[in-house]
């Protein structure tokens, strides 16, 4: 999908849009993240052909369902998505947030049910790569599977680092190793590390840390104060890294 | 064996308690199975039933929907341990993991198939050999491989472990190990001081040890466990001292200790092992006296068969309310009927069989490639194995036979049909090891270190006149 900027005489000028799902992995500008892998360019044009590229997601719209058969993992190219479990007593409860060149459903892959859902936080345009199209084309390329494995293995573990990091600490700790988190994913994507706009609301972060919103906002107030951040509702920008480093409780 | 008794009393340095509890271990020490089977490993022969067995499984039926316990084989090693007996390969060989992947792969598929893709899989354990062998990719797509075979299950009540080597994960492996699925892990301890694990090659220092078990802590696994061994060169009663504070200051919630048996011609890895380095045998009594006497007064609670848990450990609760069972893992809580063993020389307990998968890594590869089903030994369960299964199993995760219900449940006579057995347990009995009414069969607190003499006499092949093979080896009971 392209956007019409402007129509100048004869010539249509077009500019790629983000959310293009006509876009393949040789010229996606993520491919870097997403897939790091030592791929020849005739390997990248048979990988594309497995991956299947559909229409961008609306804002809240699903992507999987909590208990639907696992059989793609998706790569997000636009736009932000959040994973959540159903708890037993029907609450929703925040798993993790998904930014552009990463890669989520892979909760799935230990029972082969999805494990949780995914909606979109903002529109959002997702890569699916299925597992049987991808195994069959591993017969082709050995090493390719490998690579997925590895990539899959490298989101799981960083996802259970993220986690155990915000379950124990206290609340200015997790709230400080988020937004340490989202500012090192947005400079993986060349994007600026010290000023961004979160895609996800304060209820949807104090139910992902375990914190109240009342609490998630006192943490923002006090970083204000501290001149670590400045907050103007969903724009956050990092005045003192070291001063969140400090925060968060974290090494260098 | 009384004669070590004097040596014992000679040292001044030996509670009471332990002396009292030395004696009757000494009078006691002979060689017996652990009983993680009946019948046993060494009575399962390469022409059993098997065609029986096939038949069993392509009929549809219960036991195609009823829940499942799954363990995985992995054998490879970086370095080799002296002290092993396990079926291991030690190598650094790249690619040894990728062609064993791929083989373990096509098994999946097909013992799948037989056994039954649809079953709970409530329990799954990798052990080795070194499980961490495999890399982090390896672990993710053998793990992806299962599910897309089985149905594992993401519920909090299953029980997912694996062994790991210390020596050779990283922080990250452990939040892949959760991520993945994992729940419960084991740690291969061994002994925590450095002439020991220097003359078992096993270098893994508290040092290490220490920020191993804060991060596995940290991400919420519901179960640690801790092997240790005694028995090993250069161990004695002060080193052991040391490392039981070391254990109790990690507090693992399970402790399995394994009284190391040295049998050098059997087992060549064990001939790197200074035969003059190890504990006398009264030594080897003392440590064990000192391991059960100081973990019980550190909190744990004394299973048997060598195995301590914390109270609060599901473990403890299930010996309670009768859910545990033992087999080739061990304890563990009783979720799952049929046990399917994966890779080589796995063991499986389905039904009426028991069944060995290929011990030969070249073999079992050549039956997966060609497409034949790997196990090449086993047995099948008559109604009299049965019955003697009952009772040992009952003993040893129960502590006790309630001699109605088996009554009940195979429509005999307990006290006539076995007299023979009652009467060997008589001596026993009058040492406070156990109590014997027309009602039950109960082992005493003091009888569980005893587990396997209490058992033996209802072993029908330990019992039986030789039929012309050698006779198995076990190792010492105590």
């Amino acid at each position: 999908m392209t956007v019409r900027l402007a129509d100048a005489g004869d010539h249509i000028v077009l500019k790629p849009c983000i959310h293009d799902y006509q876009v393949n992995c040789g010229n996606c500008r993520l491919n870097s993240i997403c897939l790091p892998l030592a791929l020849e360019s005739d390997d990248i044009e048979q990988l594309d052909n497995i991956i299947q590229r559909s229409k961008p997601l609306q804002k809240s719209q699903h992507l999987y369902r909590e208990g639907d058969e696992f059989k793609s993992v998706f790569a997000v190219r636009s736009g932000a998505m959040k994973a959540y479990k159903t708890t037993d007593d029907g609450r929703e409860q925040v798993t993790g947030f998904y930014f552009p060149g990463e890669i989520l459903g892979m909760d799935g892959i230990s029972n082969n049910l999805h494990a949780s859902s995914a909606k979109a936080l903002e529109t959002a345009a997702v890569c699916e790569i299925p597992f049987t199209s991808l195994e069959k084309l591993s017969a082709m390329m050995p090493t390719l599977q490998r690579h997925f494995f590895q990539l899959m293995s490298r989101e799981i573990t960083a996802d259970q680092q993220l986690i155990t990091l915000l379950s124990k600490n206290s609340a200015d700790e997790r709230v400080a190793s988020l937004m340490l988190s989202i500012s090192t994913r947005n400079s993986k994507r060349k994007l600026s590390a010290t000023q961004f706009r979160l895609p996800m609301s304060r209820v949807d972060i104090g139910n992902y840390l375990g914190l109240t919103v009342e609490t998630v906002s006192r943490v923002f107030s006090r970083m204000q104060k501290l001149e670590i951040l400045r907050v103007d509702n969903k724009e956050i920008k990092i005045l003192d890294v070291q001063g969140l480093q400090k925060m968060a409780n974290v090494g260098d | 064996m009384t004669s070590i008794l004097p040596t014992i009393e000679a040292n001044t340095e030996i509670p009471p308690a332990h002396r009292a509890d030395m004696e009757l271990a000494a009078k006691y020490a002979c060689e017996g199975p652990r009983y993680t089977s009946y019948p046993t490993a060494p009575q399962f022969r390469e022409d059993f039933p098997v065609d029986q067995y096939l038949a069993w499984q392509r009929r549809d039926g219960d036991h195609k929907r009823a829940p499942l316990s799954l363990y995985l084989h992995l054998p490879f090693c970086r370095d080799i341990c002296y002290y092993c007996g396990c079926n291991k390969i030690v190598t650094r060989k790249n690619g040894v993991a990728r062609q064993y992947l791929d083989r373990l792969q096509r098994e999946i598929q097909q013992q799948s198939q037989l056994v039954g893709t649809q079953r709970p899989v409530t329990q799954l354990h990798w052990g080795g050999g070194t499980p961490t062998y495999l890399d982090n990719a390896e672990i993710t797509e053998l793990m992806h491989m299962l599910a897309s075979h089985f149905r594992l299950l993401d519920k909090d009540y299953r029980e997912y472990s694996i062994e790991i080597d210390p020596r050779t994960i990283d922080p990250g492996t452990v939040a892949l190990l959760k991520g993945v699925g994992f729940n419960r892990i084991s740690l291969g301890i061994q002994d925590f001081d450095p002439l020991v694990q220097q003359a078992i090659n096993r270098i893994q220092p508290y040092e290490v040890v220490a920020p191993l078990v804060d991060n596995i802590r940290s991400h919420h696994f519901r179960s640690l466990s801790f092997d240790l061994i005694y028995g090993l060169p250069n161990q004695d009663r002060h080193t052991m001292k040391e490392t039981l504070r070391k254990v109790n200051a990690l507090r693992p919630d399970r402790i399995a200790c394994y009284n190391y048996a040295h049998l050098p011609q059997r087992f060549t890895s064990q001939r790197a092992i200074d035969r003059l380095a190890l504990p006398s045998p009264e030594e080897k009594l003392l440590l064990q006296q000192m391991i059960s006497h100081t973990l019980q007064d550190a909190g744990y609670l004394y299973i048997g068969m060598d195995h301590y848990v914390l109270p609060e450990d599901e473990l403890a609760r299930a010996l309670q309310e009768g859910r545990l069972q033992r087999n080739f893992q061990g304890y563990s809580l009783h979720m799952a009927d049929d046990l399917l063993g994966l890779g080589v020389s796995a063991i499986s307990q389905i039904g009426d069989f028991y069944l060995q998968n290929e011990r030969g890594l070249e073999a079992y590869y050549q039956l997966v490639d060609s497409g034949r089903m790997p196990f090449t030994r086993g047995c099948k369960v008559n109604s009299e194995d049965k019955l003697r299964r009952h009772i040992i199993m009952s003993l040893i995760s129960e502590l006790r036979l309630d001699i109605g219900d088996c009554n009940r449940q195979f429509g005999i006579d307990f006290s006539t049909r076995f007299q023979r057995e009652l009467a060997a347990l008589a001596p026993l009995a009058r040492d406070g090891l156990l109590e014997i009414t027309p009602e039950e069969v109960a082992v005493s607190h003091r009888g569980r270190p005893f587990l396997r003499n209490i058992c033996m006499p209802f072993d029908a092949y330990l019992n039986a006149p030789g039929d012309g093979r050698s006779p198995p080896r076990f190792s010492a009971t105590l």
